[in-house]
């Protein structure tokens, strides 16, 4: 029996999680901000339907969206990282195998049935989907990735197939195919589109149908893929189990410009804070730190944007090891009169906590060791239970004025017990 | 909110050289030791929302102003149950009665009327109230 390969996504995810929580949304154009309230990155059918693009900054729109009566929401990372595990747990119970490709998206496969059509299978799930958790998604049914992308990117484009396409019995799949730019094939970057353009070869179908050995010339094994996954001959296995980090990166835009040491410092020393504290939720270890700053390309003055790194001599996930380490490079990354934008940490060279290599100058005796990592138990479990920033460090400052702007954020709905919502029994 | 894994009670650990046929041993085995609360109580935590109640429109059912209630929305509402709807921009907790050969909300509480739900009107039954949650 042949394997199916199935892409699931949710429609408008951040859109729709906003109203999942809130019904005063409902049925209302809406749009969701990036990081720091910067640009559009998610929008309801509503705010779609009137013409408001993604990806836009912000201060671009605001009087359109005022005009149009469209809600405004910062990003509520901690609903969309729950709505998102409810959606993952739900399709496990309905493929075979399943892999998390991003917050709102999953490639699964499953045995076809001997009639083998998976379109009332898909239907079933999305259905389900929207009556559990409210989520609306589209559902792309095929025979390998590539093709599972198309037909799920087909199912949405076209208001007739209700969200849910099976590649495999499509009476014209040919036509289909050649119905997909190009530039929306994945995999396929901006720099290899533009090749394929120049060579006439503009859509999915004539991808497929190209002389390998010239894609093969251009792009390698890479290109040959892609084509073979195109004529339905799987070569992307799902990926199953998230290979260990091999970097963690902590990073964010600032609400104000950051126009002091103290304030960059207490900055970097957040950041790293935070980033320790995954690292450690990892079991990890990291042994180079790297330290990256941007001013805003918006201000008038030259870009300046510059990174430092230094190598630790033994690796570590000690937050006081990493501060110390991380915040001479602040102070060598400052430059007066370059108000900063964005910082970021960068912790790199990661290995596991068991695997410590053996090192003749050790920092600190063994005892001493294990107390400093009980220490970073107890604070980290602190911080767990009664919310992150309970037992704060110093170096970070005690009311920053340069944390991120997130001045419409909705409620935690469903993670906090504080904030969830309200039901009327008048 | 983990609704995963909440236990009451100290899961035991044996020690391994206790004899594997004395009673406690087996007792043991088949019961890991404690009560898991949110598997009581959360049939699936993935379709399972948490709503605190505002009003005294259903103390005729038992659930009150400022309690907390467990609705599962992986189960389809059926008449004689107490429902969660999103109704206009709100949500409401009523119970789901046949009235006049279509479905209405009806309240606990003799001073509330009762609500015709129209099939084209601007509502959507969520799911069911499974657990009310009060502090004694």
């Amino acid at each position: 029996m042949a394997l199916a390969t199935v892409l699931i996504d949710g429609n408008n995810f951040y859109a729709s999680c906003e109203a999942v929580v809130d019904p005063a949304v409902v049925g209302r154009p809406l749009v969701v901000l990036s990081n720091n309230d910067g640009c559009i990155v998610s929008r309801s059918a509503e705010a779609r339907a009137l013409g408001i693009a993604m990806g836009v900054p912000y201060f671009k729109v605001r009087q359109q969206l005022e005009r149009h009566g469209v809600v405004v929401r910062s990003s509520n990372y901690a609903l969309y990282a729950d709505m998102s595990q409810r959606l993952m747990t739900t399709l496990e119970r309905w493929l075979e195998e399943l892999e998390v490709y991003s917050i709102d998206e999953a490639f699964g496969v499953l045995h076809r049935p001997v009639t083998g059509d998976l379109s009332a299978w898909g239907r079933a799930l999305r259905r389900e989907v929207l009556c559990h958790l409210g989520l609306p998604v589209a559902v792309g049914i095929a025979g390998t990735k590539v093709l599972a992308k198309i037909a799920n990117r087909a199912a949405k484009a076209d208001p007739a197939r209700a969200g849910v396409l099976d590649l495999a019995v499509e009476p014209d799949a040919d036509a289909l195919l050649a119905r997909i730019a190009i530039e929306d094939v994945w995999g396929i970057g901006r720099r290899l589109a533009r090749w394929c353009r120049l060579r006439g070869v503009a859509d999915a179908r004539a991808l497929r149908d190209m002389p390998s050995g010239e894609l093969q010339r251009k792009c390698g094994v890479v290109g040959l893929r892609l084509q073979q996954e195109l004529r339905g001959q799987a070569c992307l296995p799902l990926v199953r189990v998230a290979p260990p980090k091999q970097e963690t990166c902590v990073s964010r835009s600032f609400s104000q410009p950051v126009e002091s040491l103290e304030a960059l410092r207490q900055a970097v020393a957040t950041y790293l804070v935070r980033a320790a504290e995954k690292l450690r939720q990892q079991g990890q270890r990291a042994g180079a730190i790297t330290v990256f700053v941007r001013s805003s390309p918006f201000n008038g003055t030259s870009l300046y944007s510059q990174a430092a790194t230094v190598v630790l001599p033994l690796a570590s996930n000690d937050t006081a090891v990493l501060l110390a380490a991380a915040l001479p490079l602040a102070e060598r990354l400052f430059r007066p009169r370059k108000p900063l934008q964005k910082a970021g940490v960068l912790l790199q060279q990661l290995q596991s906590e068991d695997l410590l290599q053996h090192h003749l100058l050790l920092p600190l005796p063994l005892e001493q060791q294990q107390r400093r990592e009980r220490l970073m138990a107890v604070i980290d479990a602190l911080n767990r239970r009664f919310g992150r920033g309970a037992v704060q460090w110093a170096a970070c400052g005690l009311r920053p004025a340069w944390t991120m702007r997130r001045s419409r954020l909705s409620r935690a709905a469903t993670t906090c017990l504080a904030q969830i919502p309200v039901v009327q029994a008048r | 909110m983990k609704l995963f894994g909440l236990v009451l009670g100290v899961p035991l650990n044996l020690p391994p050289d206790l004899p594997p046929d004395l009673p406690l041993a087996e007792a043991v085995k088949a019961d890991p030791g404690g009560v898991d609360l949110a598997a009581l109580l959360v049939r699936d935590p993935a379709a399972t929302l948490l709503l605190r109640v505002s009003g005294p429109s259903m103390q005729g059912a038992g659930i009150d102003h400022g309690d907390l209630l467990l609705v599962d929305c992986g189960l389809e509402p059926r008449p004689g149950q107490v429902v969660v709807a999103r109704l206009g921009d709100g949500f409401t907790v009523k119970r789901l009665v046949r009235w006049r050969g279509q479905l209405a909300l009806a309240a606990a509480h003799p001073a509330y009327p009762l609500l015709p739900l129209d099939p084209q009107g601007d509502h959507r039954l969520l799911g069911v109230v499974r657990h009310v949650i009060r502090r004694c």
